[in-house]
């Protein structure tokens, strides 16, 4: 039987992770909409995300670390620069190759951030300066409450997704963001700098990614190498929202949230539920809550290629 | 082409060995890996030698998946340790090693085959998307415990007292996995290519360079598509086998994204579509992993620092420079060398 309190509480956490799952579902849709790269590294870089505060807020590499507000900012910040930089140095000579190249070199800059970190701090997990860990849980109605760590990631999460949205919308900023992904020639013609716009989009995503890897940290008391799934688990959420769709990359990273949170109370372990008819418990055993998105991104493949919102490619000889 | 010869006949022109010198230096460089054991060649050689056949076959069969057919498979590591499960279930029916691999190769291209569907409707970078949650997927399924009684086991050891055929043939020698492995390679080599200059290499390009083109022409693009995921995930799970043999003991640790990753270094590097671009590749790819891990490894007892880690940092950046660098391959680099030093001092 399932009880409702229960359901709800995972609900809410479901979303929450959802939310959180969502900007670095949200800058990968960007990039890809803007500059057509298919960033297969998302995972790592919310990975470098959540270990720069780890390396600036906490004593384990420096002798004086920052506070932990400060090395939340200065590890967004470099995040906005790391994206410059991609792009200059790395991205910008793979214009016009094949979509193998480009693939392959960001799965290639996967293993160099991971291999880095891994260097600097090994392979294990490091908890957060205590300024960003909380002890207590709020009490949400009906009975279901979630830690405090956890709900100040989620609502900062919401904010900057809700930021970007009213950022592409209404400044002038988001709107060149959007022409030069809808038509990059016509946003030239209209004199828009593609060079200085594609910049803008690596800074952006990358600076949101960052983001998305320090609360993915914060919600779970600090980071471990378990953030590089995100990487993979995104791809269900963009899919299914249709690959060059941001407000589908939000909706779709929700989904995924939620089936990932059900997917691992329900279908493993003790509280693993009954099937209704066959009468079998439905146990699948540890870990498939993050293996039930990635089932259901092979069934978007396979059912809706392109997703909710994405745009049906007609292909001409 | 080398002066004073023709060809005469349309069989010659289209000969694996064309050319006098690559007849002489076939008959000649042969026999070479045969011998190479009796020479006094060191145990940990000859083992580096066997690891390099036996990546040399799967990277083979992602070059025929890859390379020929152009789809873009990040399956890598599931592949193998489908291979090397079904391989280490096998054996334990006591069939023997070939058979046991010969169905751990048929298991991963079923397993390749059914991830192949999709191209049915999608390409590109979506079969990327799916076979990358087949890996997560594979490396998941193979450390649940509940799913044992279909692997076995996330952790076997194999045993190398088994014989090649039933109990024919025994393995338990130091060498005959050397040998085993190089004859396998060379037998697969073979195959990649004499599939590259038949009509289903040929098709294979044409879906490779412009399917919607090759479907105009009368190819059937999902059929062929299929085909080369099944050829060349066949030879991808038998050297997971073959790997799982090598070794003695198998761990989902094994085949993770990292070895993917490992053998598209080897094929970029090499060339993507041509054979011996994949054979240098995984040759010299090996080589340099070995020596960079002792150094490696040197440097963290020195220092007490963890540098082995920076293993995927340093292969991260040779993928990336060779992309940027020469995107066919060290052999196209080395074909234009040639082709400069023929004609230095005057380049016309």
């Amino acid at each position: 039987m399932v009880d409702v309190v229960t359901f709800l509480d995972i609900t809410i956490s479901g979303i929450g992770l959802g939310a959180l799952y969502a900007l670095v579902a949200m800058g990968f849709a960007l990039i890809y909409k803007v500059t057509g790269v298919l960033n297969f590294a998302q995972g790592e870089l919310a990975l470098v995300g959540a270990y720069g505060v780890v390396i600036l807020g906490t004593s384990s590499l420096i002798s004086t670390p920052l506070p932990a507000v400060a090395a939340v900012g200065a590890t967004i910040l470099f995040g906005i620069i790391l994206g410059i930089l991609l792009e200059r140095v790395i991205f910008r000579q793979f214009i016009g190759e094949p979509v193998l190249s480009v693939i392959i070199v960001t799965l290639a800059l996967g293993g160099i951030f991971s291999g880095f970190i891994r260097f600097l701090l090994g392979p294990n997990y490091r908890s957060y300066p205590e300024a960003l860990t909380f002890g207590f849980s709020i009490d949400l109605p009906l009975g279901t409450s979630i830690s405090a760590a956890y709900a100040l990631a989620v609502s900062l999460a919401l904010v900057v997704v809700i930021a970007l949205m009213l950022f592409f919308r209404y400044t002038v900023t988001g709107s060149i963001l959007r022409a030069a992904a809808s038509d990059e020639q016509a946003a030239m013609v209209l004199g828009v700098s593609i060079e200085r716009t594609i910049a803008l989009a690596w800074a952006l995503s990358i600076g949101i990614t960052a983001i998305g890897g320090v609360l993915l940290a914060m919600s779970s008391g600090g980071a471990g190498f378990s953030i590089v799934a995100t990487g993979i688990i995104i791809f269900a959420a963009v899919v299914f929202g249709g690959l060059d769709s941001i407000p589908g990359a939000f909706i779709g990273a929700i989904i995924v949230g939620l089936l990932q949170e059900l997917g691992s109370f329900y279908l493993e372990g003790g509280s693993a539920i009954t099937a209704p008819i066959i009468d079998v418990k439905l146990n699948f055993g540890a870990g498939f809550g993050e293996i039930l998105p990635l089932i259901f991104l092979l069934v978007v493949i396979v059912v809706k290629p392109y997703g909710l919102f994405g745009t049906e490619r007609i292909e001409r000889l | 082409m080398p002066c004073g010869e023709y060809f005469t006949s349309y069989e010659s022109r289209m000969g694996l060995f064309r050319w006098r010198i690559q007849r002489v230096a076939l008959v000649l460089a042969l026999p070479i890996p045969f011998i190479l054991p009796m020479l006094g060649l060191g145990g940990g050689n000859i083992s580096l030698l066997s690891q390099m056949f036996i990546f040399a076959i799967a990277v083979l069969g992602l070059n025929v998946i890859l390379g020929y057919a152009g789809e873009i498979v990040l399956a890598q590591g599931a592949f193998m340790a489908i291979g090397a499960y079904a391989t280490s279930r096998m054996l334990t029916t006591g069939v023997g090693l070939l058979p046991s691999m010969v169905v751990g190769g048929l298991m991963a291209a079923l397993v390749a085959v059914a991830f192949g569907l999709p191209s049915f409707r999608v390409k590109g970078f979506y079969i990327a998307i799916s076979t990358l949650a087949l890996q997560f997927i594979s490396e998941w399924f193979f450390n649940n415990s509940r799913a044992e009684w279909i692997h076995g086991g996330s952790q076997q050891q194999i045993s190398s007292d088994i014989g090649l055929i039933g109990p024919l043939g025994d393995l338990g020698g130091d060498l005959t996995i050397y040998y085993l492995a190089l004859v396998a390679m060379l037998l697969f080599a073979m195959l990649s290519l004499n599939l590259s200059r038949t009509g289903i290499g040929r098709t294979f390009r044409a879906v490779h360079e412009n399917d919607l083109a090759a479907a105009v022409l009368g190819v059937n693009v999902f059929k062929n598509k299929l085909l080369a995921f099944a050829i060349g995930g066949f030879m991808i799970g038998f050297s997971g086998g073959l790997y799982a043999f090598y070794i003695g003991f198998i761990s989902p640790d094994y085949f993770t994204l990292a070895l993917t990753l490992e053998h598209y270094v080897m094929l970029l590097f090499g060339g993507l579509g041509r054979v011996w671009g994949a054979l240098i590749g995984v040759g010299v790819v090996t080589i340099l992993q070995d020596i960079l891990q002792s150094i490696l490894q040197s440097v963290s007892a020195a220092t007490g620092l963890n540098a082995t880690s920076l293993v995927s940092v340093f292969f991260g950046m040779i993928i990336i420079i060779v992309l940027a660098v020469e995107p066919k391959g060290v052999l196209a680099a080395l074909g234009q060398l040639k082709e400069y030093l023929r004609k230095w001092p005057y380049a016309y």
